[in-house]
């Protein structure tokens, strides 16, 4: 008889500003990759993902996203795929900047309490990221060392650069 | 899995036995930061108890013999020769700093050198506690989080001051490299541009969240602090004077409050006694959590006026170890890390025990109030647990479940550091005479200063804090009709924390800082920074008779006996300054080691760097006054003697000019003048005061003048001067300390004059010019032409668009 060990459901939510809205730190983003060196990026846009591990279940997380993640005026919210499918990107990237784990996370650890208070069951840890989408051509060695000396610090900071559909 | 009986034996060092040399290896390996005199005082100390220490005495040991604790070098004795002659210092501190204050006895000075910050009397009932630190390490490898946690630092120790302050203003101070350095830079190191967009993050993030007013500081930019930026961050508190003493008793409980134990930040306090190389341990740096710490704060404040504890201190570098160590350093103490709630459960037992993880508050809380403090602090979300007691029997023990991990004599472990005598030298530069350099026509100077680095408007950074909170900033750092023109210093009424509405005395603080006057005299630099602070808030209505000083000193090794005289040099200026200027100092910091190895490889030194920043009491925020001109048609008077000392000016730094003589300050004449003009504010006969620093008398105008929308003509012939001088650009230029521009509507002229003395010690005042409708800035030379005539929005302009054209 095999024994199937339920694994802690781990939550993807990312939550940002609406397309019709003027997102300045993506603007001031753009600009401090462009002092990289990067003047073929176009556009930039900041968003923010949430980790959420824990006993909740998908519509627990949803009612956590809507009412407490995201400003519903200006902000949309979607659950992400743990991985995405990887797509062909076409001068698309998205770059994801995560805490180190052995950096506390001021921001998931409120996330975590803000939860628990909402009355629904306080995840096991929560951890946020912030997103950067980009449009421009460069490559993902050039992006690599410009979000290194700008958007994340080697130090405290995780970035992962993929190639991303729009 | 480890057994505690298991972990103890991994956790054993082997120091009996060992020469130097694999001591230090050791010490590398672990980030331990001891000299060899301080491994073989370990040694000898463990070689009488007959056993191997522990890895966590050994830290402990290091934690607290460590620079950022114990002060080694200020404290050691120094052979200090000066020319021929050789002389030995015992104790640098206490026989510069500590004697000044000894000296002018102040009986408002409450608490000195004692607590966490200084304390000084603010009426009858409160008092302000006020400490200004560095961060400077941290902030290198990650400015956001090294300026957070620097400002959470500062703020924890001003709550963990006396039996607790309530912060009502935080000041913060940079050195920076250039924003746009072009030049090459060692692997690992951030750009300037990166650091200050980091640290201004930080700290904004942190005061704002917390909801204190960010309302106070300076940049100043020079490309040597490139790959060491200073982050000084400072904090002002206000607590009930029956708050001042704590004490604590043996049988209190050790109870620690606030964040979790983690694997933050461990050696933080010994890696600020490194050089700062590329092998810096990644532990060192956090982020900071504001909202726990207020929390925290909101707990504490409420316990504190229960009077449920008998005494506080903050986790800060070194963790529990100089927490319970300095709270327990008369008594002894008890302490079980199993009690210790953690936020990861494999930490080793001297993790626990050195962990910086910040946000956190140590307290001695009699046992019979223990129910009560947990209630409240349950109240605000905010975790407690107790982790031991403090005994009477002068031993520190500290156990992890059955296992011993500390059993150290307080006494050895805080007279136990063996004092190294170290080697300063100081020789004058040989020539005082200034040279090279390009001339440039007078507008054209006066432009380009207005436009330089450490002059031009510091907008870009101040609004990003909440400088508003609390609501009792009465003078705010932009001041003008436009509210943008360069305030002296701000003014605040801290009404919210006292909630009494018809008190209407409040507080300024202010800074002096200037490392150019440092390359040529130390001395004369600690002098001129002494009277910056003084000037400055003398200028928005503080006294200056009762001023209180706080000095920090960031320099480079000490190690080098040309860097260690130029800071024996400074600390000797500090000492004649408090002593002349009747100023006490409260409290202090120092922060050495700031160099590192450039790109080349090359060991690059900070500039010797003085911050001297000042407290003291406005009598009636009411009649707190601004630096901008009020309105045409007023007297301009000049408060202070300009002597042709242009060294280490703005004016020789735009011409490429190198050395000459330094500005110096004679505190009698300059206390006298302040005097004056305070008496003069009292009486509401002021309308407007801005002190001549960089750039002199021409930027000063210029700033009063394009502040207020006024233009101004002024007479060089008028200025009061050494009769030596027949040049202008040293009139306009000079940055001879201790002046103060003023203006005065003409009904209040005589009255005015009237509280300045006619005495050859008193400060010299004369009429220079007047206000003027139309916005331009006029100067007649000393042969009676016009020499000068600048449109003041196009100096505004130039002045504003420095920093945003750097940074966009």
């Amino acid at each position: 008889m095999s024994v199937r060990i339920q694994p802690t459901n781990t939550h993807l939510i990312e939550v940002r500003l609406r397309p019709e809205h003027f997102d300045a730190e993506g603007a001031s983003a753009l600009a401090l990759l462009q002092a990289q060196g990067l003047m073929a990026l176009k556009e930039a846009r900041v968003s923010r993902v949430f980790e959420i591990k824990g006993p909740l279940s998908a519509n627990q997380v949803l009612q956590a996203a809507k009412d407490l993640l995201c400003d519903a005026v200006t902000q949309e919210h979607r659950v992400l795929a743990p991985t995405p499918a990887p797509m062909n990107g076409m001068n698309s990237w998205r770059v994801e900047v995560w805490l180190k784990p052995t950096v506390t996370d001021p921001v998931g650890e409120t996330v975590r309490e803000a939860i628990a208070e909402m009355g629904l069951p306080r995840p096991d840890s929560v951890r946020c990221a912030l997103v950067y989408r980009l449009v421009g051509r460069t490559t993902k060695l050039q992006l690599e060392k410009a979000v290194s000396k700008s958007l994340a610090n080697p130090l405290i900071h995780r970035a992962v650069v993929t190639e991303a559909h729009p | 899995m480890s057994t505690p009986a298991a972990e103890t034996a991994a956790d054993a060092l082997t120091v009996l036995g060992k020469s130097a040399k694999e001591l230090r290896a050791l010490g590398d390996a672990r980030h331990l930061s001891l000299n060899d005199a301080e491994w073989a005082a370990v040694q000898a100390h463990f070689k009488s108890l007959k056993r191997e220490p522990s890895l966590a005495e050994v830290e402990t040991v290091a934690q607290t013999w460590s620079e950022h604790c114990k002060h080694k070098t200020f404290t050691s004795p120094i052979r200090f020769t000066e020319g021929r002659k050789t002389r030995t210092i015992k104790n640098l501190f206490q026989e510069t700093i500590v004697a000044a204050t000894a000296a002018v006895k102040k009986p408002w000075c409450l608490s000195v050198f004692e607590d966490n910050a200084g304390v000084v009397a603010f009426g009858k009932k409160w008092a302000l506690a006020f400490k200004a630190e560095t961060h400077n390490h941290p902030s290198a490898l990650e400015p956001y989080g090294g300026a957070e946690t620097g400002v959470g630092g500062v703020v924890r120790d001003v709550l963990g001051c006396g039996l607790g302050a309530k912060p009502v203003l935080n000041t913060d101070v940079f050195c920076f490299g250039r924003p746009d350095y072009k030049g090459p830079l060692p692997e690992g190191a951030h750009h300037p541009s990166r650091t200050l967009r980091g640290v201004v993050a930080g700290v904004r993030d942190y005061g704002n969240r917390m909801g204190i007013p960010t309302a106070g500081g300076g940049i100043w930019f020079d490309d040597d602090y490139r790959l060491n930026p200073l982050v000084f961050v400072g904090t002002v508190g206000i607590l009930p004077q029956w708050a001042v003493k704590k004490e604590v008793r043996a049988g209190d409980l050790i109870v620690a409050a606030g964040g979790r134990t983690g694997r933050d930040g461990l050696h933080g306090a010994t890696f600020s006694s490194a050089n700062l190389g590329a092998d810096a341990p990644s532990s060192a740096v956090q982020i900071g959590h504001a909202i726990a710490e207020k929390r925290v704060l909101d707990a504490l404040l409420r316990a504190r006026d229960r009077k449920l504890y008998s005494s506080v201190t903050d986790c800060g570098a070194g963790g529990f170890s100089s927490a319970v160590g300095e709270l327990g350093a008369k008594s002894g103490a008890r302490v079980r890390l199993e009690a210790v709630p953690l936020k990861v459960s494999d930490l080793d037992s001297w993790e626990i025990w050195l962990s910086e993880s910040q946000e956190r508050m140590v307290l001695a809380v009699p046992p019979k109030n223990l129910k009560a403090l947990e209630a409240v602090f349950a109240a605000e979300g905010c975790e407690t647990a107790v982790i031991g007691e403090f005994t009477k029997d002068g031993r520190l023990l500290v156990t992890h479940h059955d296992a011993t991990v500390v059993d150290l004599d307080m006494n050895f472990l805080h007279k136990g550091l063996p004092r190294v005598e170290r080697e300063a030298v100081w020789s004058a530069p040989a020539s005082a005479k200034a040279s090279g350099g390009v001339e440039k026509k007078l507008s054209q100077a006066l432009r380009e200063a207005v436009a330089h680095l450490n002059v031009c408007s510091r907008e870009w950074v101040i609004r990003q804090y909440d400088h508003e909170v609390q609501g009792g900033t009465v003078i705010k750092p932009l001041q003008g009709v436009r509210h943008d023109g360069p305030g002296d210093a701000c003014v605040i009424w801290p009404h919210a924390a006292t909630g009494d509405l018809e008190d209407f005395t409040g507080f300024t603080v202010a800074h002096g800082l200037n490392p150019d006057y440092g390359r040529l005299d130390p001395y004369w630099m600690a002098m001129a920074c002494v009277d910056e602070a003084l000037r400055n808030l003398t200028c928005v209505g503080g006294d200056p008779s009762r001023a209180a000083l706080l000095d920090n000193f960031c320099w480079a090794s000490p190690a080098d006996p040309k860097q260690l005289g130029a800071l024996v040099r400074a600390a000797e200026g500090c000492r004649d300054a408090a002593k002349g200027f009747g100023a006490p100092f409260i409290s202090g910091k120092d922060s050495l080691y700031n160099q590192s190895k450039d790109e080349k490889g090359r060991e690059l030194p900070i500039p010797g760097t003085l911050l001297i920043s000042a407290l003291a009491p406005v009598p009636d925020v009411r009649k707190s006054v601004t630096m901008d001109f009020k309105g045409p048609g007023n007297a301009l008077y000049l408060i202070g003697r300009t002597n042709d000392e242009l060294g280490g000016s703005l004016y020789h730094r735009l011409l490429g000019r190198s050395g000459g003589e330094p500005p110096k300050v004679s505190p009698a004449a300059a206390l006298d003048g302040f005097k004056s003009l305070h008496a003069a504010i009292n009486k509401g006969q002021v309308l407007s005061a801005h002190d001549l620093s960089d750039g002199g008398l021409a930027v000063c105008a210029a700033e009063m003048g394009f502040s207020g929308e006024f233009g101004c003509l002024i007479d060089l012939d008028e200025v009061p001067r050494d009769p030596r001088i027949y040049s202008n650009e040293t009139l306009l230029f000079s940055e001879s300390p201790s002046r103060i521009l003023v203006e005065v509507t003409p009904e209040n002229e005589s009255a005015f004059l009237r509280h300045f003395g006619k005495g050859a010690k008193s400060a010299p005042v004369r009429r220079v010019g007047q206000t003027t409708a139309n916005p331009i800035l006029k100067v007649v030379g000393l042969d009676g032409s016009s020499i000068m005539e600048e449109a003041l929005n196009e100096l505004k302009n130039a002045w504003q668009k420095t920093l945003p054209g750097m940074l966009g």
